[in-house]
């Protein structure tokens, strides 16, 4: 039921777009820009602190099951 | 206690770069960034109970996330940045040509926007989340995320000098009465 209005909501607002798409699709230089700014960071090398602490968290807990 | 299963682990040692991008776009600062993921990582860990398996981790840790950046912010001190309060400056960039748009002018665009519109724009145009996720990230309705992604966009063009992108001229133009309307 709410997937149905959701499809509903989602083909009146691409009626009303006309196709143009999305507002933020690879048609919009903003959708583009911003797309482009977050990969750029996710794409970043993740130092290694956050492995270690993973690894000290994981140490941390309590040893279970452990015979 | 169940411990934290191997599975869990290795999820969030691959959400780690998602989670550093959102940190940095809420921040503006990596060093920042990187505390605040760091902090997200502790919590996931201590309350991973309550993540139930098959449901989107991504979007259940970047809820954290978003918790840790503004609870810090309050306890800084901080006003929290109301986007219906403020006026946001207008810095002058250079025309963009079409298409030529400089990354460096885009971040420092984004940067004027207010946290919520940010947030709401980076969830929907670059994270992938939908309206429904970035909603429950937020923890506010979906038209609220609708109506800040659709002021950030706005105020993204007018910041960026982009013309030409809105189809619907009455549109921009009432946009932008509403948008300095009051200040």
């Amino acid at each position: 039921m709410k997937d149905m209005t959701k499809d509903i909501l989602a083909g009146a607002e691409g009626r009303r777009r006309n196709g143009v798409g999305d507002p933020l699709g690879a048609n919009s230089e903003i959708g583009r820009k911003l797309k482009q700014y977050y990969d750029e960071l996710v794409s970043d090398d993740v130092p290694d602190r956050f492995a270690q602490l993973l690894s000290q968290l994981e140490q941390a807990e309590p040893a279970q099951k452990k015979d | 206690m169940p411990a934290v299963s191997q599975g869990f682990k290795t999820d969030l040692l691959g959400a780690i770069p998602s989670l550093r991008a959102f940190a940095v776009s809420l921040t503006q600062n990596a060093d920042k960034a990187d505390d605040l993921v760091q902090e997200t990582l502790v919590k996931a860990w201590d309350k991973h109970e309550s993540f139930q398996p098959g449901t989107n981790l991504k979007a259940w840790l970047f809820t954290i996330l978003r918790n840790e950046f503004y609870s810090q912010m309050r306890k800084r001190g901080r006003e929290v940045q109301d986007s219906d309060g403020i006026m946001t400056a207008r810095l002058a960039v250079h025309p963009a040509q079409h298409g030529q748009l400089d990354l460096k002018d885009f971040r420092g665009a984004l940067e004027q926007l207010p946290e919520d519109q940010r947030e709401a724009i980076i969830l929907i145009g670059a994270s992938g989340f939908s309206y429904e996720e970035a909603a429950e990230i937020c923890g506010c309705a979906v038209g609220t995320i609708k109506s800040r992604v659709s002021r950030a966009r706005t105020r993204l063009q007018e910041i960026l000098k982009i013309s030409g992108e809105d189809e619907y001229g009455p549109d921009a133009i009432s946009a932008q009465v509403t948008g300095t309307a009051g200040h």
